[in-house]
């Protein structure tokens, strides 16, 4: 269980980084930690270094939002914000179920402690806030 | 020319008949059923719910819109199609999918942001008068899920020229009003707590203000505001209105200064505040002092017309269909119409 002190966003975007090299496809990766902790700094990361292009912008107004990567394996990057659920809803109800197990599609979630039933081979990357720009990541 | 309706984007279902003309537009019916209510309690949309209670609002409002006479002396249906939620939009596109095709009429497909643009044209008879004396103009989208500069050609031209690269603006009001647990929808929470407020007490960042672009980036806004908190013991009302008061000016003053540069280098004969973030009152001000100094006329859509609504729909497909410009589909065309989630309004169009 990999764990992280990020002092800044260049940190957060390296741990990121990391993770992204390590990913083949087919994985789906839940972040959580509170509002501000940076998990959409570390998706912007991600996605990055898996050849999204596109500006990866915060997806909570509309849940969900696909990139088309430039990557051999990869032809799907899907990130969603759980952000306004109750608890109430598993990946399938949000109209998820087209990309989940697909292994050319890369799903990642935030908020994903709202959201019921992820596939127990999730990848789980914890963000908490340590004061000032200090963050604790925890991967798992 | 009579178009009916239907937008069911987010949490509204909304319907509208428009009765358009050359230059007149005679809105006869505008209904919003809003499930604001219903949310609240949630402190925020929740897309199961809100598709559940689309499908539950959209037949009764369309009977009591449309009465005895039934599509009788209807010309063009309109739906939005995108952006928004995808199992919110399924709901209006089916119905409107349904009732175009039954009755052999014509569908436009339209762009929610677009139809915010044209809210614009329901307040303001000079521009549905006289478009060319106002365009291009510079429109400042700014919604929950949106901040957008987009410059306006013409009806149906756009070309995005800065948009955020993080949060949106009404997202940042929304979760500092989830940090300072003011309740949802976050907005109208917000500005009326920094009404009573001093907009100097915190030196919040102005995120991207001098960047040599018209990007936003509103993120660390909230990051900054979450700081404060954990740096205060207790907070008082009076804190709550400072620290409202001093991100809204942040906000403003970002928002403004940018639209205010790209006025200028774009050389625009207007400039257009759109979308839910519309209705915000120092907004519409500090755009409103600024452009005045400019010599430069402001259009802001009436409260009414700010939040999602059909009739603004109703209207952006007006244009699309005079200026044959926009996605207007037939007969077995409209069978394969599919929600667009993240639809953008400049890449289909230049
Ligand atoms: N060490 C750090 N790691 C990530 N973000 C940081 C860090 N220090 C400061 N930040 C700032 O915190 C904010 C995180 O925002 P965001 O990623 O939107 O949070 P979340 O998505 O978790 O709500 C950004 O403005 C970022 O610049
Ligand atoms: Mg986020």
């Amino acid at each position: 269980m990999p764990e992280y002190i990020s002092k800044n966003v260049a940190d957060t975007t390296k741990v990121a980084t990391e993770l992204a090299k390590k990913l083949t496809g087919g994985e789906l990766v839940a972040l959580s930690g509170n509002l501000g902790a940076g998990k959409t700094v570390f998706v912007k990361a991600l996605a990055e270094s898996l050849g999204v292009k596109d500006v990866i912008t915060s997806p909570t107004f509309v849940l969900m939002k696909v990139y088309v990567p430039d990557n051999k394996k990869i032809n799907k990057f899907v990130h969603v914000d759980c952000y306004r659920l109750e608890g109430q809803e598993d990946l399938s109800d949000i109209g998820l179920g087209d990309y989940l197990n697909d292994d050319k599609i890369i799903v990642v979630v935030e908020w994903a402690d709202k959201v019921l039933n992820l596939p127990a081979k999730t990848i789980r990357v914890n963000i908490d806030y340590r004061g000032g720009d200090k963050r604790h990541i925890v991967i798992d | 020319m009579r178009i009916l309706a239907i937008e069911s984007s987010c949490d509204e279902t909304a319907i509208a008949l428009l009765e358009a003309k050359g230059q007149s537009l005679n809105l006869l019916k505008n209904q919003v059923y809003s499930q604001i209510s219903i949310h609240k309690k949630y402190g925020g949309v929740v897309p199961e719910v809100a598709a559940r209670k689309h499908l539950e609002t959209i037949i009764p409002l369309l009977g009591s819109i449309l009465g005895k006479d039934k599509l009788k002396n209807i010309d063009y249906l309109a739906v939005t199609a995108g952006p928004g939620l995808v199992t919110s939009l399924l709901l209006g596109l089916t119905a409107a999918k349904t009732l175009a095709y039954a009755n052999k009429l014509p569908l436009v497909a339209v762009n929610h942001l677009e139809g915010h643009v044209y809210s614009n044209w329901l307040t303001s008879s000079d521009l549905v008068k006289n478009p060319k004396k106002f365009l291009p103009a510079l429109v400042l989208i700014v919604s929950g899920g949106h901040t957008e500069l987009v410059l306006m050609k013409g009806h149906g031209q756009y070309q995005s020229i800065g948009r955020t690269l993080d949060d949106a603006a009404g997202e940042a009001y929304d979760k500092v009003a989830k940090l300072l647990s003011l309740g949802y929808p976050g907005g109208p929470i917000v500005s009326k707590w920094a009404d009573k407020g001093n907009t100097k007490a915190y030196d919040f960042p102005k995120p991207m203000l001098t960047s040599p672009n018209f990007d936003f980036s509103f993120s660390g806004l909230k990051t900054a505001v979450l700081y404060t908190l954990e740096k205060k013991k207790n907070i008082n009302k009076k804190d709550i209105a400072d620290i409202c008061a001093s991100f809204q000016a942040a906000v403003v003053e970002v928002l403004t200064t940018k639209a205010m540069i790209a006025a200028k280098k774009y050389q625009v004969k207007s400039i257009m505040l759109a979308g839910g973030v519309a209705a915000n009152k120092a907004l519409q001000q500090s755009l409103l002092q600024k452009s005045k100094s400019q010599n430069l006329p402001f259009f802001y859509p009436a409260a009414n017309y700010t939040g999602d609504n059909a009739a603004m729909i109703a209207v952006a497909a007006y244009y699309n269909v005079v200026a044959k410009s926009g996605r207007i589909i037939k007969n077995k065309d409209i069978l394969t119409l599919e929600p667009e989630a993240n639809w953008q309004l400049s890449k289909n169009k230049i």
